[in-house]
């Protein structure tokens, strides 16, 4: 590998122009990571005309810098107000808001950025050395490999609940109820849909989970208005404590390797890798228990392998050409716009190009945590604000969100539907986290199970014989069968031995 | 004097003889009845996802239009069921003017023939302002593919091809295909383009029909190959590959984009709004815009237009017919 190209592209990535719109997009890309509703992709999609007058690579700098920065703010709002904008900042609600109720969101923020700082900046380093020999890893991946995938993400789906377990298979199996509304991906029937086209396309992600989460918790917060608001500590300390760090590091160390590897495959990438850092966490936790009750863990592991994704997920766009989610599809087309065509080419025809956006990553992410160190005090003061004044203010502008993603007032009312949704769930003591995840990975197993099946003419025995939808099987029947059966069986020995 | 009544009226003669009486009626009478539209900027839907070919479309074209028309174009998208939703909104508002929208053939001519959808906006409810586009469909191959030609394909015992989705026309084109050369051939709808050409990049499939815009880049990367054009004539960004009707099969499909207002819109200012598009598709930067994108020119006027949707839909539904296809199984 030649690394003079790579040195060059630091030169471009630290030329004045390039770091000036290095910051505004992550600055942009934090702020608009914090609004719920407004994501990257339409961020983007609404900044692409300002880009043609730049140059391609301070263009690309900038878009990009708002995609990462999106995935720093939005933890914001997953901590403070249990309100995750995007499906992978789902599981660091859980903790994260958990330990702002118990008076600690300063820290878990502080840990969040360092968490996100740490797994990017890890994701950049594994991209420039390893990221040609990885492109083709996102094409050994067909539908079968992505159908055991979102089964085995299903599945984890079950250990997130700090509850029983039975209520979380059942929200689960809501959630992908949820995930069939729209028109069949394979035979166009309309499905659920009531006969309105509002219905076609399915219902977005950023509504169900800001209907559940949003919605549900201030509505069930109404009516418990003398339940413990989260305390605020006197002044928003964003420093994490010896304790929090030690039982931190290393969840940031698996959570961005876990990140890295998820985020190079295209579709849902980011949201399984959070969810499977999670599931890892509680289980070599030595006390499972705290889980969901405030382990710091859970929003470091998570959080590392999220910004992992985010970044490695630029490897199957700038390698191959093929956009791994929805940013990266408009990213696509403001490349197209530059008049570069992202794949195997760009590397050897625009060097500098390619290596001044990988590497004005490292000077993105040096932002971030830059910003949100000072920022989380502002941020956590929030919380100070009365609920009766906070609770009005949060939904006023997640119905705007809610408006925001399709220009549509439809989504409004589905959202207010689904937080009557979540507020009932809550009431049962039904958690909204299983529901929300099933429902995007529902999609995903649902469209890629059948498209196998049609590759496969109806033979489920090809899932096995696939060398690397074979493994994921394996991997599926040691964690779902083999784990829990020896666990059950060591439980009941120790059981026995205790009364002997 | 504002220099844009007068295009108004020019505009208006061009577009049609009811526009043409207009502007006499107007020119024999008061001032007073000129039409001093626009006023105020223009609201133009996208009734597509940003980012996607649609929205880049709409965005360099109404960039172009904004100086002919002296007034800004603001660009909203309103995605959902290939475009309906917008245009309905489109048809609930206003007849005047400001408000107008992307529309694509595959609407009008496809999604009827796997989606039943008894409110369906038709072609009859829009006045056609200007029409953009012509994309062709184009059936590739892995470069690694053992088949070389459109021949050795149809030679093969089976294929399993993807598709951009169902009711599209990636899907129709490839069935029509298949099913003309009787083999024994497994649709397998993706979601969108990109995923459908990341299988075949996987081989997953045999073979993918999508846009050139979605194959394009990958074809020069020397990563697939192209067999054959959906196209009557050959295409001109890929002049070595024969069209589908030159190796006998009478398979024409593309995908058209045009701009549309509600049909009762007052002549006047739908000839207003066209000539400004028209003036629009001259810009350097659109026409630079298309050949980045693998875009042909797709530029007649209001009527044949219209006629060409009106076939084409006629002609679909025939051809799925005649070869006893599905689609989906809405229709």
């Amino acid at each position: 590998m030649d690394f003079s190209t790579v040195l060059s592209g630091f030169a471009v990535a630290f030329e004045p122009q390039n770091l000036l719109f290095c910051l505004i997009g992550v600055t942009v890309g934090m702020l608009i990571g914090v609004l719920p509703g407004l994501g990257p992709a339409a961020t983007i999609a609404i900044l692409l005309p300002i880009t043609y007058t730049l140059e391609p690579t301070a263009a690309v700098i900038m878009l990009a810098g708002i995609f990462y920065g999106a995935q720093y703010g939005g933890t914001i709002t997953s901590v403070l107000l249990r309100m995750p904008g995007e499906a992978s900042t789902v599981v660091t609600a859980l903790d994260g808001h958990a330990l702002a109720r118990k008076g600690e969101a300063g820290p878990a923020l502080g840990v969040a950025a360092i968490a996100s700082f740490i797994g990017g900046t890890a994701s950049i380093l594994l991209l420039t050395f390893i990221a040609p020999a990885l492109a083709g890893a996102a094409l050994a991946f067909g539908p079968a490999e992505y159908t055991v995938l979102a089964l085995i993400g299903i599945f984890l789906v079950g250990t997130l609940g700090s509850g029983s377990l039975w209520k979380s298979a059942a929200a689960a199996a809501l959630g992908l109820l949820i995930a069939t509304v729209g028109l069949d991906p394979l035979l166009g029937t309309p499905r659920f849909t009531f006969g309105t086209d509002q219905l076609a396309d399915g219902i977005d992600f950023t509504i169900v989970a800001m209907g559940l989460f949003g919605v549900g918790e201030i509505l069930y917060n109404l009516e418990h208005r003398d339940r413990p608001q989260p305390a605020v500590p006197s002044f928003g300390r964003a420093v994490p404590s010896r304790l929090h760090w030690l039982r931190s590091r290393m969840a940031i160390l698996r959570g961005s390797v876990t990140g890295f590897v998820l985020g190079i495959l295209p579709g849902g990438g980011a949201t399984m890798s959070s969810l499977v850092s999670y599931a890892v966490e509680k289980r070599v936790a030595k006390e499972p228990s705290r889980f969901g009750k405030g382990a710091i863990e859970g929003v470091a592991g998570p959080e590392s392998a999220n910004n992992a994704a985010a970044t490695s997920s630029f490897i199957p766009l700038l390698t191959l050409g093929i956009p791994a989610n929805a940013t990266m599809a408009v990213l696509f087309g403001a490349l197209m716009l530059q008049g570069i065509t992202p794949g195997p080419g760009l590397m050897s025809e625009h060097p500098d190009v390619f290596w001044g956006v990988v590497n004005s990553m490292y000077v993105g992410n040096l932002l971030l945590l830059a910003l949100s160190i000072p920022l989380i005090g502002v941020f956590v003061r929030m919380l100070k604000v009365r609920p009766g004044i906070l609770a009005p203010l949060t939904v006023v502008i997640t119905m705007l969100g809610a408006y925001s993603i399709r220009n549509n007032a439809f989504d409004m009312l589905l959202m207010i539907g689904l937080g009557l949704l979540g507020y009932g769930m809550c009431k049962l003591g039904f958690e909204p986290g299983p529901f929300v995840l099933a429902f995007v990975l529902g999609s995903l197993l649902e469209a890629s199970f059948r498209r196998s099946m049609r590759l496969f003419g109806g033979d489920l025995t090809e899932f096995v014989q696939r060398p690397v939808s074979g493994t994921l099987v394996a991997v599926l029947v040691l964690t779902v069968v083999v784990v829990p059966v020896l666990r059950t069986v060591r439980a009941r020995q120790t059981e026995r031995t205790a009364v002997d | 004097m504002n220099p844009f009544p007068r295009r108004g009226l020019l505009a208006a003669a061009a577009v049609s003889p009811f526009a043409a009486l207009a502007a006499c009626q107007v020119q024999g009478g008061a001032d007073a009845a000129e039409s001093d539209f626009p006023k105020r900027a223009v609201d133009f839907m996208v009734p597509f996802d940003p980012g996607g070919s649609g929205d880049l479309i709409s965005r360099a074209i109404a960039k172009a239009a904004e100086e002919p028309l002296g007034q800004s174009l603001a660009v909203t998208n309103k995605p959902g069921a290939n475009g309906a939703v917008g245009l309905k909104e489109l048809l609930a508002g206003k007849a005047d003017g400001y408000s107008i929208a992307l529309a694509v053939k595959s609407l009008f001519a496809i999604t009827p023939l796997a989606v039943d959808d008894p409110e369906a906006v038709i072609i009859d409810d829009l006045r056609i302002i200007t029409t953009l586009t012509n994309e062709a469909y184009v059936l590739v191959v892995h470069a690694d593919s053992p088949y070389q030609t459109l021949e050795d394909l149809l030679a093969a015992d089976s294929v399993n091809y993807a598709t951009t989705g169902v009711g599209t026309g990636s899907q129709l084109s490839a069935q029509l295909l298949f099913t003309g050369a009787g083999i024994d051939a497994t649709d397998v709808p993706f979601d969108g383009g990109a995923s459908a050409v990341t299988a075949l990049l996987g081989q997953e499939v045999d073979a993918v029909s999508a846009s050139l815009a979605e194959t394009m880049p990958q074809v020069e990367a020397g990563e697939l190959r192209p067999i054959a054009v959906f196209s009557e004539e050959r295409s001109p960004f890929l002049q070595d590959v024969p069209t589908a009707v030159e190796a006998g099969f009478d398979v024409v499909v593309d995908q058209r984009r045009f701009i549309v207002a509600p049909a009762d819109v007052p002549d006047e200012t739908a000839g207003v709004l066209s000539l400004a598009f028209e003036e629009a598709r001259e810009g350097a930067e659109y026409g630079q815009f298309l050949q980045d994108n693998y875009m042909d020119r797709w530029e007649v006027d209001n009527l044949e237009a219209k006629t060409h949707l009106s076939e084409a839909a006629a002609e679909y539904a025939a051809l799925v017919e005649d070869a006893g296809l599905q689609l989906g199984d809405g229709a």
